[in-house]
This record gives C-alpha cells, sequence and structure tokens, in this order.
C-alpha cells in the first residue's frame, strides 16, 4: 500500500513541475515580446498654424485636439528595426515612417496617437490601418488610407476635407464651411455622412449599386441618372461635396 | 491747362470741332507756350497739305520692269564671275542644286502654294479614309465606341502593367499579411474595373460607367505605386 503511495505522488509531482516550465516559459516569451514592442512618445510646441504631416505604412493613426498650445506625438512600434524620426519645420510636424524605414523590409505595425491643438490642419495616410481624427477645426483635414482601413472623422469643422480609403467604412461627422471642399471616397465600404439640417452644399453623389440615401437633404432640384448618380444643390450651394462610392452605400444623416 | 491737354486740345481745333470755350483756353496757352504753338503750326501745315494735295498721288513704277531690270543687272555682273569660275572648275551637282535660286513671280508662287495645299488635303483625306475603313470596317457605332473604351484602358493598362512589374519585383520582401492585404484590395478594385467595362460595353455613352472606370483604374495606379515602394 505504501509503495503504491509513493508510486502515485512521483507522476504528480513531476506533471506539477511541467506545468510550472510551461507557465514560466510563457510569462517569460509573453515578457519577451511586451518588451520588443518600442514605445515613442514627443512634445513639440505648436505654433499659431500647426500642420502636421503623417505618412505611416501600416498600423493605427489617431488624431484628437487637447487644449495645450503643442503637439503630442506617441507611438507604439511593433519592431525594433523599425524607425521613427519626426521632424519639426516651423509649424510643421512631419513623420514619415516609409522615408524612415526605406530598405528595412518589415517594421510590422506602427500605431500612433496625436494630441494636436484644435486649430491645427492635419494630413495623415497609411498602406493599411484604420484613421480616427476628432475635434478639429483647421482649414485641412486628409485622411488617406491606401488599401483597407475604416476612417472616422468626428466632431470636424474644416475648410478642406478628404477622406478616401478602398475597403472600409467612411464617417464623417461635422460641418461643411461656406467656399469648402469635401471628398469622400471608396470602392468598398459604406460611406457615412452626418451633418447639420442646415448645411448648404452642392452634392456630386456617385454609386453604381444605387445605394444613395440623401433622406432629410433631397429635394426636387436633384438630377439623378437612374439613381447611380445624384447632383444638386442643397441650400444655396455654399460648399461643394464630392462623394463616390464604387460597392456600397452612400448616406446622409442629419444631426 | 498744361501741355499735355493743349496738344489734345489742339487736334481738336485743326478739326474745327473745338469749342469757344477751349479756343479760348487754348489759344491763352498757345500765345505763352511756343513749343505748343509750333505743334499747331506743323499740324496744320499737314492737314492743309493733305487737302490740297487731295486725290493727287504718282504712279506706282511698274514692278514687274523693276524687277526685270534689277535681275538682269545682278545677272550681268554674275555672269562675268560665273565665266571665270567655269574656266577653272565645273561645279558639282549637289553644288549647282544647292546653288540653284529659284525665282518664282507672284502668280507662280501662288499656284505653286495652291497646288501643295491641294496635294497635302487630297493625301490626308486618301489616308484618313483608309485608316478608318481598316479600323473600323463595317462596325455599328456601338462597336465603335467599345474599340474607343479599349483603347483608353489600354493606355492605362501600359502604366498598370509597368507598376505591377515594380510590385512583383519587391513583393517577395513583404509580410504575409501585407501580401493578403494588397491581394484583396486589388481584387476588389479589378472588380471595380470589370463592372464598369461591362457597363460600358452595354452602353458605350453611359457617364456614371465611365467615371467610374477612370476613377477605379485611377486607384488602381495609385494603389500599385504605394505598394511598389515597400
Amino acid at each position: 500500500m505504501r509503495i503504491k503511495l509513493l508510486s502515485r505522488q512521483r507522476p504528480v509531482r513531476a506533471t506539477l513541475i511541467a506545468a510550472g516550465a510551461i507557465v514560466t516559459l510563457i510569462s517569460l516569451s509573453v515578457g519577451a515580446a511586451i518588451n520588443a514592442q518600442q514605445q515613442l512618445s514627443k512634445r513639440y510646441p505648436g505654433g499659431k498654424n500647426v500642420r502636421v504631416e503623417l505618412r505611416n505604412i501600416s498600423g493605427t493613426i489617431i488624431v484628437e485636439s487637447w487644449n495645450k498650445n503643442e503637439i503630442r506625438l506617441s507611438a507604439t512600434i511593433e519592431s525594433k528595426n523599425a524607425h521613427v524620426e519626426p521632424k519639426q519645420i516651423n509649424d510643421c510636424l512631419m513623420v514619415d515612417v516609409m522615408g524612415d524605414n526605406r530598405g528595412r523590409g518589415d517594421i510590422g505595425d506602427i500605431n500612433f496617437k496625436l494630441q494636436v491643438p484644435v486649430n491645427s490642419s492635419i494630413d495623415v495616410e497609411t498602406r493599411r490601418g484604420n484613421i480616427n481624427v476628432s475635434n478639429i477645426r483647421s482649414g485641412l483635414v486628409r485622411a488617406y488610407v491606401s488599401s483597407e482601413g475604416d476612417i472616422e472623422l468626428s466632431n470636424i469643422s474644416a475648410t478642406h476635407v478628404v477622406a478616401q480609403n478602398v475597403i472600409g467604412n467612411i464617417f464623417f461627422d461635422g460641418e461643411f464651411s461656406s467656399g469648402g471642399t469635401y471628398e469622400f471616397k471608396s470602392t468598398k465600404g459604406e460611406i457615412t455622412i452626418r451633418i447639420p439640417g442646415n448645411s448648404a452644399f452642392r452634392l456630386v453623389a456617385a454609386s453604381p449599386t444605387k445605394q444613395i440615401k440623401l433622406n432629410d437633404f433631397w429635394n426636387n432640384g436633384f438630377k439623378t441618372q437612374d439613381g447611380r448618380k445624384y447632383v444638386g444643390d442643397v441650400g444655396d450651394g455654399r460648399s461643394s461635396v464630392s462623394v463616390t462610392n464604387f460597392s456600397g452605400s452612400i448616406t446622409f444623416l442629419r444631426k | 491747362m498744361n501741355c499735355e491737354q493743349c496738344q489734345e486740345l489742339i487736334h481738336d481745333l485743326v478739326d474745327g470741332q473745338i469749342s469757344q470755350r477751349d479756343e479760348f483756353t487754348l489759344n491763352t496757352h498757345l500765345e505763352d507756350c511756343l513749343d505748343c504753338e509750333s505743334v499747331r503750326q506743323d499740324l496744320a501745315s499737314i492737314v492743309v497739305f493733305c487737302q490740297m494735295h487731295r486725290g493727287e498721288y504718282e504712279a506706282p513704277p511698274n514692278e514687274q520692269a523693276l524687277w526685270l531690270r534689277i535681275r538682269n543687272v545682278i545677272e550681268a555682273e554674275n555672269g562675268g564671275r560665273v565665266n571665270t569660275q567655269t574656266v577653272s572648275r565645273r561645279p558639282s551637282f549637289l553644288g549647282r542644286l544647292l546653288g540653284h535660286t529659284w525665282e518664282l513671280s507672284l502668280p507662280q508662287l501662288a499656284a505653286s502654294t495652291v497646288a501643295i495645299v491641294l496635294l497635302v488635303s487630297l493625301a490626308t483625306t486618301v489616308g484618313l479614309r483608309r485608316w478608318g475603313s481598316e479600323s473600323t470596317h463595317g462596325a455599328p457605332p456601338q462597336a465603335q465606341a467599345t474599340n474607343n473604351v479599349n483603347d483608353r484602358v489600354w493606355q492605362r493598362t501600359q502604366a498598370i502593367n509597368y507598376w505591377n512589374q515594380r510590385v512583383a519585383e519587391n513583393k517577395a520582401r513583404w509580410s504575409p499579411e501585407m501580401r493578403d492585404t494588397f491581394d484583396r484590395n486589388m481584387r476588389v478594385i479589378d472588380e471595380a474595373v470589370s463592372n464598369s467595362m461591362n457597363e460600358l460595353n452595354r452602353n458605350p455613352h453611359d457617364e456614371v460607367s465611365e467615371q467610374m472606370l477612370n476613377e477605379s483604374l485611377n486607384d488602381k495606379l495609385a494603389l500599385l505605386k504605394e505598394f511598389s515602394d515597400l
């Protein structure tokens, strides 16, 4: 009986030791992976006409305003081979990941977060990844995804807005300024534009799949080509809005 | 009144179209200003001369006779030199061709020009008809429009092929995720191109499909350019 007990205890101990070793290995590898990620955080002084230009390869970009007269750039860099060298020239902060990493091969994702003064001009693009810009009142907001990624522009009041991707949704929530130009384009995704009811603009909207919903902004003055394209004025047409979607919907919503 | 204003009024004075008030002001200025008075006198002399000799003109010289005389003088002068040169060495055929002076009278020149214009027009018309019959022989208008669309796509395809090649060279270096992303997006754009082409084949003058085709081809080119750098 005693012998039997001993023979049972040995396998239990061995199992415990093995499990402990596995747990240790896993925690070590996770720790190593976490350590491989680089964190970047820098602050730059902001002037009256701040402009931010960011060219990323892969990863998310978040831009939001804050109540400080400076720019804060934070980045999570997946690969230790990746370099990020922001340059500030006068009031313009430029980050060119493509240029900084030419010839380095695959550098994985770099996720950016930018906190900028509310009146900053924003020009951001990435080959792949989501872009989110919020609370900006300036001359320019441009968000460009070369391939796939959602674009969300919230609480935007800018004279020129461009949002373009191939696969992914585009959401704009903001105002159309008098004399401004607004361009939204996707190949496969949903485009949603949420604006105040008293917005005045000239619209050219095209979607071959006939999924154009102007809702409260529709009027009898619109000319349509069998539902695939709408051209017309809303109000006095003070600003120019162009929306193109190859295989998705275009929806206008009233705030 | 200054001299500039005065000289403007002198023209009216000479033409007899000046008001009494301006004439009085002008005369006051002319009494004091010798320069303006001189201008007035010159202008008045010219006008009087022209009025006196109105309708008289000298007969123009006989232009043709004048050119003949000039030519005879030149030939007479050159003739002696040519004779002395021919004794020493006869010029080559090319030299004679290049050295030949082409003298054409005005009617000859006009006739030559008309003949050249007619020949060029004829050649162009025949060429265009022949080219047209070769390219669209028996084709209905819809087929011609389709050919135009295909031509335009073909032109863009040349650029796309170039960038495709660039992408293919670098694609092996990309991560599997990046390759999947590129392929997926390219398929979506190709689908948009294909849909637009099909619609245009059905309705060659469809404005929306034409716009979509152009934009989707631009997008394809842009995607290739962007990823060829990676």
